[in-house]
């Protein structure tokens, strides 16, 4: 149907135009953004600051862009690196299998055996907390299931008839791979990717909100978000209404971009 | 249809509860008063002085324990327990007469001997009461308790009046947390942890009777308080300048002054090395600016770590704030702005410095946030950074910190100061004017030897002292608070030091 490709294509481009710019915003603002200023403070959502200002009068909407932005990298940064984990791990399993393969699916049952919130927590907190203690625990915890699904759908291609036959004929292990693995793994591994970034910037806001993640100077809607708790009670509502419904925005935007890829290039509703 | 209509409706009504006053008091029980504090002010070891309820660094008196002595308003000595001290001519013994036909509640007369065992005890247990000046207590007769010490210690006096005394023969160090017998004003009628505690009067008390019979205590989160407030819950409740701009029907803001202050120090190895930079950003500080934006107004400048206490020597305070002469200061000190407005030097590099407070604390992160920027009008690069406070302690000889101090003994500035200290600060001339000031048996003269001390601090500036937090609360219009002595560091207990004379009208 050409209705879906036209419309998911809109999406998409929309989507990345939407994130991209969102990133780079937020990037161009971070400086500024954790800048107080006194004379400002407490102010209501209004035209010179449209999301309002926090107790040490920095602005909200500077703040909010520049912690989607600092998610966004992340998320990029961490899917693209358990990506590449779950890819070669998963592809390792089928292709060597044996002992290989028992260690791998071993520990992926362990990793996945453990909640990811308290892995995340963990992994950061001996990492140092920061940036990089929560990008290395978001990457270390999500790379499972998609490693487990790599590694089951190579299985499967392997033992395809027009592989075997390929490798009979003397094709090489990375031009099996290359010809014909690669083009039917690179739609159901694309999905993946992009549906670990949502995943992947909950989990950093959630991890900052606890009080594992990035530090509180930081401008990380974590940060924001647990800030705000604490002036709820007094009536200062946009200080955890606009971040957070933002936050919801840029991870459904994420995870409507998945949906409909997935839809589009698996072969089973590719032509619906 | 029918339904959104009907939740709106619903939360419509919820909105409107939430904004009616608190329900009226019906018949209030004029004897009774119930106090919100912070979680944090909970005894987790229960109230066992030996295990350091009262004492540390958030002292207050232990209302269930008598102790010897007690801090007057002023902050010098007065008498609880004790009758007479009296120190001997070399320091090492202190002698005790405690008064007679003081009892316990549980009717065991409360002697010498209980004095000592507590003592004692609480040395052993190493815990937040620091005794290592004592080597043992000893009691000579039923109401005489004599202490033997290391060192010389002149402000013994001070130390015994955190440490409540307990009953040496029925004390069990497992139960006795919970199930505390004392012979102060009040007795324990209910523990429930993680909520709240009820203090019941001791009728058997040898001073004068509590006016307040009953005092309920709610340990709750601050945003929680103040519902507790709107609510009608509580008669008081501890709040903080961001949440003073409200304003509660029935209950007005009480604020105290305390010697709570918040102060930063400058590290020696940067380029603050050099004491005239030092003292340049002392006296660039708008200190009055601070307390306006951070605290609302409510706070006191602060110049030393023992703001008005009777060893405070007022010298400090004569520091003008001259921005213009700081600057003035730092040129000569070969620091010029570069480009941007922050200073440089060619050997040394750029002035920046990293701020440090702890992660989580709103009020040291606005106040290092607001020193940033006065510290950039002087031409200093200055980035707050929210830390643990293992990080905190094991960089605090490289990189300022904002730290909260304040305490109803002059160990604070011996902690800070003296050669040992956490900051690889030493200054002989100073160490030398504390060393006397505790071997020295006057406590009246040791208070000048501490203000001597506090002059070479002047001359060499290792602090920047910044503010004194007041401590809010909310109070319900007729309770009468008695009147309070300067709050130590903690946000707690001190309200409640004499809760026994509060009153309703």
């Amino acid at each position: 149907m050409k209705n879906r490709r036209k419309s998911t294509l809109l999406l998409v481009i929309f989507a990345a135009l939407a994130l991209c710019l969102v990133a780079l915003a937020g990037a161009l603002m971070a400086s500024g953004a954790g800048i107080a200023d006194f004379t400002r403070k407490n102010l209501p959502p209004g035209w010179g600051h449209l999301f309002g200002t926090d107790w040490m009068g920095r602005d909200m909407l500077g703040r909010t862009l520049a912690g989607l932005s600092l998610s966004i990298r992340i998320g990029a940064l961490t899917a693209l690196l358990s990506g590449g984990l779950s890819l070669a791990l998963g592809t390792a399993c089928a292709v060597f299998g044996g002992w290989v393969d028992g260690c791998i699916s071993w520990i992926v049952d362990l990793v996945m055996g453990i909640p990811h919130i308290l892995l995340i927590i963990l992994i950061s907190v001996a990492c140092g907390r920061g940036f990089w203690g929560v990008t290395l625990g978001v990457v270390l915890s999500h790379w499972t299931s998609l490693a487990r699904l790599v590694r089951e759908e190579t299985l499967q291609l392997w033992q395809a008839p027009y592989i075997r036959m390929a490798r009979q004929l003397g094709a090489s292990q990375g031009e099996v791979f290359r010809k014909h693995l690669a083009p039917h793994l690179f739609p159901q591994f694309l999905t993946g990717v992009i549906l670990q970034f949502p995943h992947a910037i909950l989990h950093e806001a959630s991890v900052t909100f606890l009080g594992f993640g990035l530090s509180p100077e930081q401008p990380a809607i974590g940060v924001i978000l647990s800030e705000s708790m604490g002036y709820l009670a007094t009536g200062r509502w946009w200080l955890a209404l606009f971040p957070g419904l933002s936050l919801v925005l840029v991870t459904a935007l994420f995870a409507g971009v998945g949906e409909r890829m997935r839809l589009l290039l698996a072969p089973a509703s590719a032509q619906e | 249809m029918r339904k959104t209509v009907f939740c709106l409706l619903l939360a419509l009504s919820l909105l409107v509860g939430c904004r009616t006053s608190p329900p009226e008091e019906t018949s209030r029980d004029k004897s009774a008063v119930t106090i919100v504090m912070p979680p944090d002010s909970e005894p987790e070891a229960g109230f066992d002085p030996v295990f350091g309820w009262g004492a540390g660094e958030h002292a207050h008196e232990p209302l269930i324990q008598s102790t010897l002595t007690v801090t007057n308003p002023d902050l010098t000595i007065g008498y609880d327990l004790a009758a007479s001290m009296e120190a001997s001519g070399d320091g090492l013994t202190w002698t005790v007469r405690i008064r007679e036909e003081v009892e316990f509640t549980d009717g065991t007369a409360l002697t010498a001997a209980d004095v000592a065992f507590t003592y004692n005890a609480a040395r052993d247990a190493c815990s937040v009461t620091d005794l290592t000046m004592l080597d043992r207590a000893e009691a000579v007769d039923d109401t005489t308790v004599v202490f033997h010490m290391t060192r010389p210690f002149s402000v013994w006096p001070y130390t015994m009046a955190t440490l409540g005394i307990v009953p040496k023969d029925t004390y069990d160090p497992a139960v006795y947390g919970a199930n505390p017998v004392g012979s102060g004003r009040y007795i324990l009628k209910q523990w429930d942890r993680g909520q709240q505690v009820i203090l019941e009067a001791n009728s058997g008390y040898y001073g004068e009777q509590p006016k307040m019979k009953r005092v309920n205590i709610l340990f709750m989160e601050e945003s929680a308080a103040l519902l507790a407030v709107q609510a009608g819950r509580a008669d008081l409740a501890y709040t903080s300048a961001a949440y003073c701009d409200r304003t509660v029907d029935g209950f007005s803001l009480l604020s105290v002054r305390t010697v709570d202050n918040r102060g930063v120090n400058l590290p020696l190895p940067e380029f603050t090395a050099d004491n005239n930079i030092r003292q340049a950003i002392n006296m660039g500080i708008d200190r009055q600016a601070m307390i306006d934006n951070v605290l609302n107004g409510y706070g006191a400048p602060a110049y030393s770590v023992c703001d008005n206490m009777p060893w405070y020597n007022p010298v400090l305070a004569e520091v003008e704030f001259d921005r213009e002469r700081a600057g003035a200061l730092l040129d000569e000190a070969g620091w010029l702005p570069g480009e941007d407005g922050i200073r440089e030097m060619w050997s040394f590099g750029r002035a920046e410095l990293t701020i440090h407070y702890p992660a989580g604390d709103f009020l040291r992160q606005a106040l290092a946030a607001e020193l940033s920027n006065q510290l950039r009008e002087l031409g200093i690069q200055a980035d707050p950074k929210g830390v643990d406070w293992e990080t905190i302690y094991g960089e605090a000889w490289r990189t300022p910190t904002i730290w909260g101090w304040g305490a109803h003994t002059p160990m604070d500035m011996y902690g800070i100061y003296h050669s040992g200290n956490m900051y690889g600060y030493s200054n002989s001339a100073l160490d030398a004017w504390m060393d006397e000031a505790l071997a020295c048996t006057d406590l009246e003269l040791s208070y000048t030897l501490w203000q001597k001390a506090q002059e070479e601090i002047a001359k060499d500036t290792l602090f920047v002292w910044l503010v004194n937090v007041d401590h809010l609360y909310w109070v319900r219009d007729g309770l009468h608070v008695a009147e309070q002595k300067l709050h130590p560091h903690g946000h707690g207990w001190s309200i409640v030091n004499n809760v026994d004379q509060w009153s309703w009208k």
